[in-house]
């Protein structure tokens, strides 16, 4: 088999141009030969412009770092950076159901990437990388920077031996994004993967549990403006970024990518000021300053996931105070029920499911159920709970409620109550 | 020939079991095998006997060759549960190649006990290194599973040290992670090594590292686009598995073709060491060959070869004779089991005896009727050639086959099916009237002395080159001087430099793109461009897909598109949004696009005389475009309207195989001008269809276009036929035509003139309608003229 020579590469262009363009006119577009074409050494294209920052260097290579000082007086949107620092150690154990050990907050890294795509996979870099801190005098941004890729090595051996300083990571949808694209990195480059000896919060899954109820997503941009009431003005969207990176690579010209440096900045300081909301909310949930029913239902139902029914239960009741829309009133009062049922407040439960019951179109059928079986088997009132039963099929007939309808009217037969009339207090429906 | 004799005897038939109106061209005396074939006999010595061919392989028996020494126990014993104390020579044979370190292709039979040639040393590599892992591609999902189960059949004795596992679209998400963490043996596709693993390489790490063995089971499937894709995927392989510092032995098995181990080292690109022969026994068997009455002479026209193969299964069905069925395409699969349900079912009584088999039935059903057959609980099964991979079905008596399968292996593949280990087994050829098919029934000779088709792959390909060069890059950077496959890289790295998609820096070639370049590549075909099908009587709902080069003649405007079965109306064909809008409609005929080709040579590879003409091979335009469409009756093919159509022009670079036929040869034929513009186009068709014969591919896979004839019949330059590649590129058909040419002159001859039409049919030249009334005749004097002495203008 012969390699493939220039002349190929000639005959190459036009039978790709020809297959791939398939021009309806028959035309051929304009061929370039290999001849015509730039060398691949283009030494003068290596100096850059327009980027700030310091030049680090390493027996790996080069790469460029820039630091950012949010000092502790500035806000972030209603969040001043001076609150980070009195976060206790123990929050991050409580968020991470005690998987992460108690670690003061000068020990977390908030860490987030730009990277040339979302596709995943080997090709996929990440071209910058951020780690905010909480420092003494402020909130710490330090920007890892690759001007080519061949600066890739020494970007990520610094970045590993900066990393090797704290204990905990938190990222926004880094499970599934920014971690596994970092190992990535790492195991292309043979370089030890400082990410696997740190505790890990992706506060996305916080977030979701939080405001799922009420925002139309979850994206950091959204709760940024939405939680910590942060406008971001000319900001570059996320879409644009991979682009502007490729044209950086070719024209060498870092002014397009100022934009870009700064709104990873701002992704960083809004993780660290929206971890703060969504870890005291999660450790301190009854002092949480939520205004809005929904996301104390959020919390509510976060604390009765994990196990914390009693502050659920208080929560279900205050969110309800504080007024849900109508399907989230319902699903909260049907929740809270099962809740109570669990923990053995049988009068909570009837009086939540009998409210269900009069309100609700939603719940109705299951409440009247829960209902009947109440009836049935703790208060043993087979006609009460018949009745309930026949409103349920009234609603929606079913094969389980039949079977239900006929064995309670045996139990009655057996009991000898004779007529099987359904006595006691009627629901109204 | 074999002389018949009493072979087996069967239960005793019931009376009336049979519908007897469609009783075979045989009625049933006696239920043995040997009855039918003694019938077969004296139906040949008819005149004008439909039976073309009766052939007898007598019975073999098996060949041993003691246990390999390091065996473990525990498999040792596990084979001997199975009763299995020795190993056939060939599986002897792979395990000693594969031991001493090399790469092995085993071409043997079907059902030879091909699987135990790898799976042994696998197995007992896990054995001894349970980390050491192996990796086991197969042409689909579907014989992955099937292989799994007879994998952990023998490698559940090992215990928790075999981590067998299928990979492929349908593993679910969470169970890719468990088995990329655990598995030390996967099966999987070329599809999802190629789209889902190695743009993944890292998350398989371990498995990388670890990788020692790569099994390609079916290699005779990886030919054409599919293999020259495959090829590529596996220079990728190895340079994935040498980022990990592993260095894979392949081991691959393949149906009988004449190269194997050539196709084995085009796909690998490294030596192989091949293993064939076949210790496994095998009871007799006969090979008829059956070309349905001719009924009309004047057309060419014979018996529905449906309504043959029915007759044809029935007289094994009514015997208690376990038959399966193939068919060529979907609609002929369910027709005929129709048919056969309705004439064996009927008396039978309980489930059905017969039932239907191919790709669109879901997986569960698919694996009953393969476990009903294993166990015999039905009688016959109708398949496409879903079924002519190794699943397995066990074996039956009796194999029909409805129509040639289209190449030598194939068939073989398709009839090793019947075949008892002790007892006799028959398979019948029953032709239709489709050229090949024909040529085929009609030189018994030809099937059965030649050795089956070579498989034809081109790697080099550019536009597969390229687009798997993309993914290479995508998945580790290409450093400067690295080859791929034998390809320097660094111009094609600075071709993708200049589509924007490669970047340059510290040495190295990097992927600068958003895209995943694995998703835009499909390795069935050579450009992923397709069109999609949109009902529009049914709330627009995509029906199907259809690729770029079929769309323009299956659905510009007014064609008849054909699904499942169904009839639809192209109502508008959107070129620039690759989508045609079609409406349910009942009608009596369907469309066949009119499209001329225009072919331009561009580069001569080689060239040499051949008879009278020049042959060369080399490098083609082709401009093509649809410029109108007949309708055409079902059943009768009358032409009944016809229409105009104004489609955009393609252009294609090609390969091409083509003869020059110089002035004063044609000058020298005593035929009219347009006669010979008939023969020549005659000759073409011809030489298609032997072309297709002999290097194993579908002759749509062929283009026929002549140059300096169709426009000006009086010119004074020598007329050209080409016989040029249908893909983009090319898929390396034109070199081995180049090659063969003496062979290919001399068969169409054979064609021609063995064919019994007057003058022309669709069998040989083409109808006489459309190819005019002296084709025959003059294709007939131009294909003896190449078969003949080089230069000697005598000849003709």
């Amino acid at each position: 088999m012969q390699p493939v020579t220039r002349r190929d590469i000639d005959i190459l262009r036009r039978r790709i141009n020809a297959s791939v363009r398939r021009r309806p006119d028959g035309s051929n577009p304009p061929v370039r030969t290999a001849s015509e074409l730039p060398s691949p050494e283009r030494p003068a294209l290596r100096s850059t412009t327009g980027l700030a920052g310091r030049e680090c260097e390493s027996e790996l290579g080069r790469f460029l770092l820039q630091e950012h000082l949010i000092a502790n007086g500035r806000m972030h949107g209603n969040v001043t950076v001076e609150r980070l620092h009195g976060m206790p150690a123990e929050w991050v154990g409580h968020i991470s159901q005690g998987v992460i050990a108690p670690s003061p907050p000068g020990r977390w890294a908030f860490l987030d990437t730009e990277t040339t795509g979302l596709a995943g996979g080997t090709g996929t870099c990440a071209f910058l990388v951020g780690v905010g801190a909480i420092e003494q005098d402020g909130f710490r941004v330090k920007l890892y920077f690759m001007r080519d890729y061949d600066e890739e090595a020494a970007m990520l051996a610094a970045l590993a031996e900066h990393l090797d300083g704290y204990d905990v990571l938190f990222t926004y949808n880094g499970k599934a994004f920014d971690v596994p694209l970092l190992e990535t990195r790492f195991r292309l480059k043979r370089q030890r993967n400082p990410l696997a000896a740190m505790g890990h919060v992706d506060l996305l899954h916080g977030a979701r549990r939080l405001w799922r109820e009420r925002m139309p997503d979850c994206r950091l941009g959204t709760l940024e403006s939405e939680i910590l009431g942060m406008e971001r003005h000319g900001d570059i969207p996320g879409s644009l970024i991979p682009q502007r990176y490729f044209d950086f690579l070719r024209t060498r010209r870092g002014e397009s990518l100022g934009p870009v440096f700064h709104h990873n900045v701002l992704d960083i300081v809004s993780l660290a000021c929206l971890g703060s909301v969504v870890m005291s909310s999660y450790a301190e949930p009854e002092k949480a300053a939520f205004r809005h029913g929904q996301d104390i239902l959020g919390l509510a139902r976060w604390l009765a996931s994990s196990g914390n029914e009693a502050t659920a239960l208080r929560l279900y009741r205050k969110a309800i105070h504080v007024g849900l829309p109508a399907s989230a009133l319902y699903r909260c009062l049907w929740e809270a029920a099962r809740i109570e049922r669990r923990a053995g407040n049988h009068a909570a439960k009837v009086e939540l499911l009998t409210d269900l019951c009069r309100a609700s179109d939603l719940y109705r059928v299951e409440a009247l159920e829960a209902l009947a079986k109440h009836y049935e088997h703790l208060e043993k009132d087979p006609s009460r709970a018949l009745e309930l039963t026949r409103a349920a099929q009234r609603h929606a007939p079913s094969e389980r409620l039949s079977h239900r309808e006929s064995r309670l009217l045996r139990k009655i037969a057996m009991a000898g109550t004779g007529d099987g009339e359904p006595s006691g207090p009627a629901v109204s429906t | 020939m074999a002389t018949a004799r009493q072979l087996s005897s069967g239960s005793k038939q019931e009376e009336g079991r049979i519908n007897r109106r469609s009783a075979g061209p045989i009625a049933p005396s006696d239920n043995s095998l040997g009855g039918v074939i003694e019938r077969f006999e004296a139906l040949q010595q008819r005149p004008d006997s439909p039976v073309a061919a009766i052939r007898r392989r007598p019975a073999r028996d098996a060949r041993h060759a003691d246990m390999p020494d390091p065996i473990d126990a525990r498999l040792l014993e596990a084979l001997a549960a199975r009763g299995i104390e020795k190993l056939y020579v060939h599986q002897a044979q792979s395990w000693n190649r594969i031991a001493s370190g090399e790469n092995v292709v085993v071409v043997t039979p079907t059902a030879s006990g091909k699987t135990l040639c790898y799976n042994l040393p696998v197995l007992n590599a896990l054995a001894t290194d349970p980390s050491m892992c192996a990796l086991y591609l197969f042409p689909t999902k579907a014989l992955a599973v099937d292989q799994l189960e007879e994998f952990n059949a023998l490698g559940d004795t090992l215990g928790g040290d075999v981590r067998a596992y299928t990979y492929d679209g349908d593993t679910p998400s969470d169970a890719r992670r468990a088995i990329r963490r655990r598995a030390n043996v996967v099966l999987s596709n070329p599809d999802m090594l190629h789209s889902g693993v190695l743009p993944h390489h890292t998350r398989w790490a371990r498995f990388f590292e670890h990788l020692r063995y790569i099994v390609i089971d079916e290699l005779h499937a990886y030919r054409g686009v599919f293999g020259s894709h495959l090829a590529n995927v596996l220079r990728r392989l190895k340079r994935i598995a040498a980022f990990y510092a592993s260095k894979p032995r392949f081991v691959c098995c393949s149906a009988t073709i004449a190269n194997p181990r050539e196709l084995a080292e085009r796909l690998a690109e490294e030596p192989f060491s091949l293993v064939d022969d076949n210790g496994a026994p095998s009871g007799e068997k006969y090979f008829v060959f059956y070309n349905p009455p001719v009924v009309n002479r004047q057309l060419g026209i014979r018996r529905s070869y449906i309504g043959e193969a029915r007759r044809m299964a029935e007289t094994f069905l009514e015997r208690d004779r376990q038959t399966l069925v193939f068919a060529n395409n979907r609609l002929a699969t369910e027709v005929l089991t129709r048919y056969l349900k309705e004439s064996v079912g009927r008396s039978a009584g309980g489930t059905a005896p017969v039932r239907g088999y191919r790709g669109g039935y879901l997986p569960r059903e698919r694996r009953e009727i393969e476990r009903q057959l294993r166990e015999r609980e039905i009688l016959g099964v109708v398949a496409t050639n879903a079924l002519e991979l190794g699943i397995d079905i066990g074996s039956l008596d009796a194999v029909v086959l409805a129509g040639y399968p289209g190449s030598i292996a194939s068939t073989w593949q398709r009839s090793g099916r019947a075949g008892r280990r002790n007892d006799a087994s028959v398979s019948v050829l029953v032709a239709s009237s489709a050229p090949l098919d024909q040529y085929v029934v009609e030189h018994p000779d030809y099937f059965f002395d030649s050795s089956p088709e070579r498989a034809h792959i081109n790697a080099d390909n550019l536009e597969i080159l390229v687009n798997h060069l993309k993914c290479a890059a995508f998945e580790l950077p290409v450093q400067d001087g690295e080859t791929f496959g034998p390809h320097e890289t660094n111009e094609l790295c600075r071709f993708l430099e200049e589509t924007g998609v490669l970047h340059h820096a510290g040495g190295a070639w990097h992927w600068t793109s958003e895209a995943y370049p694995a998703d835009a590549i499909s390795l069935r075909k050579v450009s992923s461009d397709n069109f999609v099908v949109v009902d529009a009587s049914d709330d627009s709902r995509v029906i199907g897909e259809v690729s770029f080069p079929a769309a323009l003649t299956t659905l510009h405007e007014k064609a008849i598109y054909i699904h499942e079965g169904s009839l639809y109306h192209v109502e508008r064909f959107e070129y620039e949004e690759r989508k045609a809008y079609v409406k349910r409609v009942e009608c009596g005929y369907y469309t066949d696009a009119i499209e001329h080709a225009q072919v331009e040579p561009l580069e001569t590879f080689d060239g040499a005389g051949q008879g009278p003409a020049l042959a060369s091979h080399g490098e083609v335009r082709i401009t093509r475009r649809v410029v109108g469409f007949k309708k055409i009756r079902f059943y009768t093919n009358e032409n009944v309207g016809d229409g105009k159509l104004s489609m955009p022009e393609q252009e294609m670079h090609t390969t091409a195989f083509w003869l020059r036929f110089p002035m004063q040869f044609m000058n020298s034929l005593p035929f009219s001008t347009t006669d010979k513009r008939d023969g020549l186009i005659g000759l073409g068709n011809v030489l298609r269809t032997v072309g297709a014969v002999m290097l194993m591919c579908d002759p749509r896979d062929l283009g026929v276009s002549t140059l300096h004839f169709q426009q000006e019949p009086e010119s004074l330059l020598d007329p050209e036929l080409y016989l040029y590649d249908s893909y983009p590129g090319g898929i390396g058909q034109s070199e081995p035509l180049f090659r063969l040419r003496t062979s290919l002159g001399a068969k169409a001859g054979e064609l021609v003139e063995g064919c019994q039409c007057k003058a022309g049919c669709p069998s040989c030249v083409g109808a006489p309608g459309e190819v005019g009334e002296n084709s025959k005749e003059v294709a007939l004097r131009l294909a003896r003229a190449l078969a003949g002495p080089t230069g000697d203008l005598a000849a003709a």
